[in-house]
């Protein structure tokens, strides 16, 4: 007797252990595959806020909203993942942003040529790209000191060059917003577009593959030869030049009008995107294509908070940063099952 | 084989049987250790015998897998350091945290009367005069109201005896304290160390400097590949019996590396021709202050050729090989590369003009790149052969010339793709080394190649090394402080102490004891001339 009762109870604990494993090796698999990181958690918002208002929710205009809105953060994010991923920080993105987009004003508002904005815009950003690039990899100034000053800098430049007051009425844009009569604007196509040859250039080039290494263990890429240098400056150049395509974005995405204070704390949403889309702010990891799913999240977290009636703005804004906390640890250290 | 085991009473620390397994080595193998009271026990061995760790299990900051720590006749469990604070047992060693903003007499206080107090009176003058009584004690002179900032080597170990002191320390473990040290300041020290012992304290010395040992220490342990090869009294022994009981004198299986290949110093020997690389009296400014400057190298390379350049830990190894990829400071002398002088600016220079690569002898913070996955670590320093165009990787490539580095190396992993960290420490070691000979490099430096693995992997690693360096005609300068290393990979070897190239052997098969009987009176040589330096 005592050993049927003993074969039941191992059959039982095998059971256990077997259910066990199974969790375990999808806990095993989340954090093996870091494109897991963003994308479950994408999927979880996704449900709920299907669960909470699927009329809303779901309905063609407001997808459109969640598209369009996403579009200039994933850009962002975009160029401030790779930032993390060498293990610094970019402070810029927003002021950058800021600064495009009313370059894009300006410029259209004296000449009225669209692609001569663009151009300008884009390669505005590219500049204070070029700019924190030199400081950080050539003076070796702290990522963070040197794009400290980006931000205050460019804000202030936002500033004067207006003269503090907005520049309405810029509806030339409105080509961005084309849905080619689908709830996908074009400014989504963009990103989407971008993210894909990110994840390309992130996994595939000599470049990528050093950003990787520098974020994980700088000392060695450099002793083992590798163009450290050359690699941050290009990433902070490329970062700027992302800012900039997300500066002009922005112009339509906010109406047709733009301000001084357009884009104002950016920096913090590409950040957040950033780390929500399993980037770890150690450096040296992440999938390529967290930011796209991270810029997403957001988005569809402040949609849904809209659509639930939560409106004010203060409020929306510590609902983010409680969920950033709580998913943070999970999400760029991948689960842990036991310590 | 402990000289004084049969008076139990005498023994203040005891720790028996001691093992500590580390992943991919044996860090202790069964050692046994004892310290009586008032003794300066030194312990005595090469770069990864085993010496430190033994020190951070007596300072309870590793657990041994097996044995048992006696102290003062009661065994006890050393938790973590402050266990072993507790009982009077205090580490000083040179990394240690001093604070260096504060002065003197504040890091006293700090981490010797106020610690382990998180609230308590700061009372500056009882505090201040207590520590003159004790300098004033064991005679140490030292302003107490400078910054630890503005102090040397020997200054700020000796505020590190004093916090010990202050905390009524019976046993000082010191780790190599004196290894940065000028000859004075070394001097100084060892005359504290005198005075602690007059005084009843116990003291563990752990150092690489044969002549050091025998000058302070009433015993000595010395430790190979983490087994303890015997305690001596220092009266009777000299200092060539050590440095045979330190590097070993059985080879075992060490020159089947070079079975089968010609050794390229005999067959070149009819051969006039340049030098791949070559050193003429090179002086080097040291850039940091832990650096030992190079006073006079002369040193060449030929096509090929394996070269080790032998010396214990502070003699100069690392800068060598740092300054031939361009991370170091010439202040006289040249580097000829082919005949012609060359100046290196950086290790991407040095491999992409001159195709000279260099692995470095820390695992951790310079070598392995933890986030890659083992084919990547492989092909860091090759970027350029695996890509097509410039910049667009090829990981068909990648994936050709990992699997082939990892049969070659024999790497034990389930995947070219797993992350590095997964593997064990011997197998990191592999990778990295394979990384070396990925690069297709005309040079390879390999600063301790084998360091920290088990003796197993230790001559895979040799002998592929060996291999590939003669099929590929790949030149290798091999940094070691393991004389059968050097002497079971190289060609030719040179011994190096103090920054400076003593002499040169080339290694034939018939020749190999012949030369280590050289080298082993060469460093007691060094060590003694040394000492009459002071």
């Amino acid at each position: 007797m005592s050993s049927s009762d003993g074969k039941t109870e191992t059959v039982a604990v095998e059971k256990r252990r077997a259910q066990r494993s199974a969790l375990r090796k999808f806990l095993d698999f989340y954090n093996q595959q870091e494109i897991a990181r963003p994308l479950i958690p994408f999927i979880i918002i996704l449900v709920v806020s299907i669960a909470l208002s699927p009329q809303y929710f779901l309905s063609p205009s407001n997808l459109k909203v969640v598209l369009f809105q996403s579009a200039p953060i994933i850009l962002l994010a975009i160029g401030e993942g790779i930032i993390i991923i060498m293990g610094s920080i970019d402070l810029t993105p927003g002021s950058v942003a800021g600064l495009s987009a009313l370059v894009t004003g300006l410029v259209t508002l004296s000449t009225g040529n669209i692609a001569l904005a663009i151009t300008i815009a884009i390669l505005a950003g590219l500049a204070t790209g070029v700019i924190n690039g030199l400081l950080v990899s050539k003076f070796k100034v702290y990522s963070f000191i040197a794009t400290l000053a980006g931000l205050e800098i460019w804000r202030a430049v936002d500033l004067t060059i207006t003269g503090g007051s907005p520049i309405y009425g810029l509806t030339q844009y409105s080509f961005l917003m084309i849905d080619f009569h689908t709830f996908i604007p074009l400014v989504f196509m963009i990103a989407l577009a971008i993210t894909l040859i990110f994840w390309y250039l992130l996994t595939r080039t000599t470049w990528g593959r050093i950003i990787y290494g520098i974020g994980s263990n700088e000392e060695a890429v450099r002793l083992a030869g590798a163009h450290a240098d050359l690699a941050k400056f290009l990433a902070f150049t490329i970062a700027g030049l992302l800012y900039g395509l997300a500066g002009v974005m922005l112009v339509a995405t906010g109406g047709y009008v733009v301000d001084p204070w357009t884009a104002y704390g950016y920096e913090l949403y590409a950040i957040a995107a950033a780390v929500l889309g399993g980037i770890a702010l150690t450096g040296g990891t992440g999938h390529p294509i967290g930011p796209f799913f991270g810029a997403l999240i957001l988005t569809i977290l402040t949609d849904i908070l809209i659509i639930m009636g939560i409106t004010q703005y203060t409020i929306q804004e510590i609902i983010i940063g409680i969920i950033l906390i709580a998913a943070a640890p999970a999400l760029t250290r991948g689960l842990r099952w036991v310590k | 084989m402990p000289t004084n085991a049969n008076n139990e009473d005498n023994i203040s620390l005891l720790a028996e049987n001691i093992t500590k397994r580390f992943p991919g080595t044996v860090a202790l193998d069964n050692v046994t250790f004892d310290l009586e009271y008032g003794e300066v026990h030194g312990l005595l061995g090469q770069n990864g015998a085993g010496k430190s760790t033994l020190l951070k299990i007596l300072y309870g900051y590793y657990r041994p897998d097996s044995g048992r720590i006696v102290i003062q006749g009661r065994e006890v469990r050393l938790h973590n350091t402050a266990d072993a604070r507790k009982h009077g047992i205090i580490l000083v060693n040179q990394e240690i945290t001093l604070m260096p903003h504060l002065t003197v007499y504040e890091n006293i206080a700090l981490l010797g009367f106020l610690w382990g107090k998180a609230f308590s009176d700061f009372d500056k003058n009882k505090i201040r005069s207590q520590i003159k009584d004790l300098m004033g004690k064991y005679g140490i002179e030292l302003n107490p109201d400078l910054k630890i900032r503005e102090l040397n080597a020997a200054s700020k170990m000796l505020v590190q005896i004093l916090a010990a002191l202050s905390m009524n320390a019976k046993i000082i473990l010191f780790d190599e304290p004196t290894s940065p040290m000028s000859l004075r300041e070394t001097e100084q020290i060892l005359d504290v160390i005198r005075a602690l012992k007059k005084n009843g304290i116990s003291i563990t010395f752990v150092t690489h400097k044969i002549q050091e040992a025998i000058e302070i220490c009433d015993r000595i342990t010395v430790l190979r590949n983490g087994k303890a090869i015997g305690t001596v009294n220092s009266s009777n022994v000299t200092e060539k019996e050590l440095a045979e009981m330190m590097l070993g004198i059985e080879l075992k299986g060490f020159y089947s590396v070079k079975e089968g290949w010609v050794n390229k110093a005999i067959e070149m020997e009819n051969v006039s021709k340049v030098p791949l690389i070559e050193l003429h009296d090179v002086h080097t400014i040291p850039i940091k202050p832990t650096d030992v400057p190079l006073r006079g190298v002369n040193l060449k390379i030929y096509d090929g050729e394996v070269v080790a350049v032998f010396g214990l830990i502070g003699a100069g190894k690392s800068e060598l090989g740092r300054l031939l990829v361009g991370l170091g400071k010439i202040s006289k002398g040249m580097v000829l590369y082919y005949g012609k002088p060359i100046k290196i600016k950086s290790p991407t220079h040095a491999l992409e003009k001159y195709k000279i690569a260099y692995l470095s002898e820390d695992r951790k913070t310079d070598g392995i790149i933890p986030h890659y996955s083992v084919a990547s670590n492989i092909s860091a320093s090759a970027l350029s052969l695996i890509s097509k165009i410039k910049f667009l990787l090829d990981l068909r490539k990648e994936h050709d010339l990992a699997v082939t580095m990892i049969r070659s190396f024999n790497i034990k992993t389930s995947s070219p793709y797993v992350k590095i960290t997964s593997l064990s420490g011997g197998n990191q070691q592999k990778v990295l080394v394979a990384r070396g000979l990925a690069s297709k490099v005309k040079l390879l430096i390999i600063d301790e190649p084998t360091v920290g693995v088990d003796i197993g992997a230790k001559i895979e690693i040799r002998k592929t090394i060996y291999k590939l360096s003669k099929e590929d005609n790949v030149s290798v300068l091999v940094l070691t402080s393991d004389l059968d290393e050097a002497l079971g990979m190289a060609d030719r070897l040179y011994f190096m102490h103090e920054g400076k190239i003593i002499r040169e052997y080339a290694i034939k098969p018939d020749n190999v004891e012949d030369v280590r009987r050289k080298v082993i009176e060469d460093l007691a040589q060094a060590s003694t001339y040394n000492a009459q330096l002071t």
